[in-house]
């Protein structure tokens, strides 16, 4: 087994988890303006709630569906009720990130005040293993990648095709001009974050799947790495999310091959800085 | 713009508010007057502090089962001098950081704190100083070789130092026939404790390390850690990497060596019910059981002490949150509840030898009864000792983690035993080490 192959097949997969994360996370951030650090925290939620379902003896593809569901009520609910008072009330965007720690946090111990806080995992088979020239990887891994090329695939079909597409692309580069041209501005702000949150409990849940055990806490580094795939795309755009993620999940896994290990998610963050310094707006972001 | 913030208030409110305060402080002043001596048969509390978030999060409930069991067990045998005794926990999260204001804010605001159970690796170096300081007795769970040496006249233990711990894993490798060994120990304090003394031991053994991963207990996969390992071929793997990296780690490595695990030898930390739940479950319980080894002090698994031990842990079971998976007997082998049991007796025993709750006059008969005196007789429980005490008998205290030695720095060792888990969780003993195979491997 050839470890850099190996290790292309794990980036990839990692990849494949972030992808949907940080797609989902640079959308919201784009349409709504708010940096929602409690992103990684509805992931959790919708883990759970797929764990759940999984415990009551469905299968969890059918829990990955209650979790897109609750994830979506729970980030329209989050809007609804803390962010979008925030925002009538004229507050700062540091105050709304801090609001949004505030938010993880809750629903994180919330989480961990229903769970115990112990580790848990799904009543699923990995499938059986496939060798794809080096690469190793189970059959339910591969499912979560093409999943994960599917999600690409809409989102770039809903941002390019679709009327609340371009209206969420309108709000994103102006929303001023955007109400001005008679874009319903606030209704296409509640349908992202309702979009976007059943992307993150998808992201959540996919996310549970391919790490097997998981606990309250477990997306926390997660979301560092989300930050780091948005920014390094250039944040607010998708495309640019979608070759963050890449990026970011093959480096922090290949990296892991040559080094101590724990030094993967130190090597994610010296590419974003490296990259910030030549290309400040991001890997496909644009200049304002 | 501050009248608004500070609004002045009519005089015959702030008077009543001084009343208030004033009213206040003298109760507390009062409370505090009683408290050395826990007048008017206060209830007595034992704190357990110790990790119940975090990647150690299993430990805390551990404990906790074994403290509510034990106090059940003393208050159904009319108590210490008549108080009765509860537990309560801290959570120090598994951190040095964490562990600060969570002892402060337990030593600050338990009244009738009478011993503290629990500090483990994670954050004994933090938080045994404050305890001591405080004069509060402590039975702690950590292994690390600096309490080896240093007095801290308040802190005792009843398990080995983790360099001991080490060189068993070590001679369970060389029993079982091993001769490549990968390590693969989570980044926390407790854990990384393990790897230099297992390094050289394993070298002294004519063993040969042959992949060596620190895994990031915060990682939620391990997947290029399991690739080199399996690359390397290993005959074992040592680890301690408690939450789900172990169980993470595991399954990777059976998927990318063609199904099959590696045999594992684990520490004594890995005997408890969450992590053979998490492990079961990631791997498949035959899998797991089959191929899972991990040192242990040897405790009683028959007797008078282990009878008593088992009835007292089993009034709580299903009853502790955090400690409702698995099967709950694992609990009966599981060091940090028969040890701290073990502790809790003593304490409890020498209160009632010195016929008071006041630390300065029963903390000198710790060791006299732990280790006994010329003329004293075994007892087994809590309820023996104190029937013993009241014939007018010297005592010696025995229990399920069997006869304790205390040194000068208050640690007590004990002797190892193999451990390994039925496909039904059920802890097995499945080998003896001998001090003299323990000797051999030590550098």
């Amino acid at each position: 087994m050839s470890l850099f192959l190996a290790s292309v097949g794990f980036g990839l997969i990692t990849a494949a988890v972030l992808a949907i994360a940080a797609v989902g996370f640079t959308l919201q951030f784009a349409v709504t303006d708010v940096l929602n650090l409690a992103f990684a925290s509805v992931m959790t939620a919708g883990a759970f709630t797929a764990y759940l379902v999984n415990q009551a003896g469905l299968s969890v593809w059918v829990g990955l569906v209650a979790a897109m569901a609750a994830g979506s009520l729970l980030s329209a609910l989050l809007n609804y009720l803390v962010y979008a008072p925030f925002q009538r009330r004229g507050s700062a965007p540091i105050t709304l990130v801090i609001v949004s720690l505030g938010m993880a946090l809750i629903i994180e111990f919330g989480i961990a005040g229903f769970s115990g806080g112990i580790g848990v995992s799904y009543r699923m088979s990995q499938g059986s293993t496939v060798r794809l020239g080096g690469l190793v990887l189970t059959t339910v891994q591969l499912t979560i990648m093409a999943v994960s090329v599917m999600v690409m695939v809409s989102v770039h079909g809903l941002l390019r095709y679709t009327k609340l597409g371009k209206a969420m692309r309108a709000t994103a580069a102006n929303r001023m001009l955007a109400r001005n041209c008679g874009v319903r501005a606030g209704r296409v702000i509640a349908l992202t974050w309702a979009l976007t949150g059943a992307l993150c409990g998808l992201a959540g849940t996919v996310f549970a799947i391919n790490v097997g055990t998981f606990d309250p806490t477990s997306t926390d580094i997660f979301l560092i790495l989300i930050l780091a795939a948005v920014f390094l795309g250039g944040p607010g755009n998708a495309y640019g999310a979608m070759l963050g993620a890449l990026v970011i999940g093959l480096a922090t896994e290949i990296s892991a091959a040559y080094m101590q290990a724990d030094y993967k998610y130190a090597i994610a963050f010296v590419i974003l800085l490296a990259m910030l310094a030549v290309r400040p707006a991001g890997l496909l972001g644009t200049r304002t | 713009m501050y009248e608004t913030l500070f609004p002045a208030r009519p005089r015959g409110r702030s008077l009543r508010s001084l009343s208030v305060v004033a009213a206040a402080v003298l109760a507390g002043a009062l409370a505090a007057c009683g408290g050395s001596s826990s007048g008017s048969h206060s209830t007595l509390v034992f704190a357990d502090l110790a990790p119940f978030s975090g990647p150690d999060a299993a430990l805390g409930p551990i404990y906790l089962v074994s403290c509510d069991g034990t106090t059940n067990a003393i208050n159904k045998a009319g108590g210490i001098l008549g108080h009765k005794v509860k537990c309560t926990s801290a959570d120090t999260r598994g951190e040095p950081a964490d562990a600060v204001p969570a002892v402060g804010s337990l030593l600050a605001t338990t009244k009738n704190l009478a011993l503290v159970i629990g500090c483990t690796s994670d954050e004994a170096a933090s938080v045994v100083p404050v305890i001591d300081k405080n004069k509060t007795v402590m039975f702690c769970m950590t292994g690390q070789s600096e309490f080896d040496h240093l007095k801290f006249p308040y802190f005792y233990r009843l398990v080995p130092p983790d360099l001991a711990e080490s060189y068993a894993m070590t001679v369970i490798a060389q029993n079982l026939g091993f001769q490549k060994i990968a390590l693969a120990f989570g980044n926390d304090i407790g854990s990384q404790t393990f790897v230099q003394p297992a390094i050289a031991a394993i070298a002294k053994a004519g063993l040969k390390v042959v992949a060596n991963e620190t895994l990031d207990l915060h990682a939620t996969t391990f997947r290029t850690e399991a690739a080199k390992i399996v690359a390397a071929h290993p005959d074992a793997i040592m680890t301690e990497a408690l939450g789900n990296a172990d169980p993470t780690l595991f399954a990777e490595i059976k998927q990318l060596n063609g199904g099959k695990m590696i045999p594992i030898i684990g520490t004594s930390a890995a005997i408890s019910p969450v992590f053979y739940t998490a492990c079961a479950k990631a791997v498949g319980a035959a899998d797991f059981a089959a191929n899972f080894h991990a040192d242990n002090l040897v405790t009683a698994t028959s007797g008078p002490a282990y009878t008593a031990f088992t009835h007292a842990l089993l009034t709580v079971k299903g009853k502790v949150a955090g400690a409702q998976t698995g099967d709950f007997t694992t609990y009966f082998t599981a060091p940090g509840a028969v040890h701290l049991y073990d502790g809790m007796n003593l304490a409890a025993l020498s209160m009632v030898a010195a016929g008071s709750t006041d630390v300065a006059k029963w903390k000198p008969w710790i060791a006299k009864i732990g280790d006994g005196v010329p003329g004293a007789v075994v007892v087994h429980s809590f309820a023996q000792g104190v029937a013993a005490l009241k014939a007018g008998k010297k005592i010696r205290y025995v229990g399920p983690g069997g006869p304790t030695s205390f040194d000068a720095y208050h640690d007590s060792p004990g002797i190892f035993q193999i451990d390994a888990y039925s496909a039904s969780g059920a802890v097995v003993v499945s080998g003896s080490i001998t001090a003299t195979e323990l000797r051999a491997v030590s550098p």
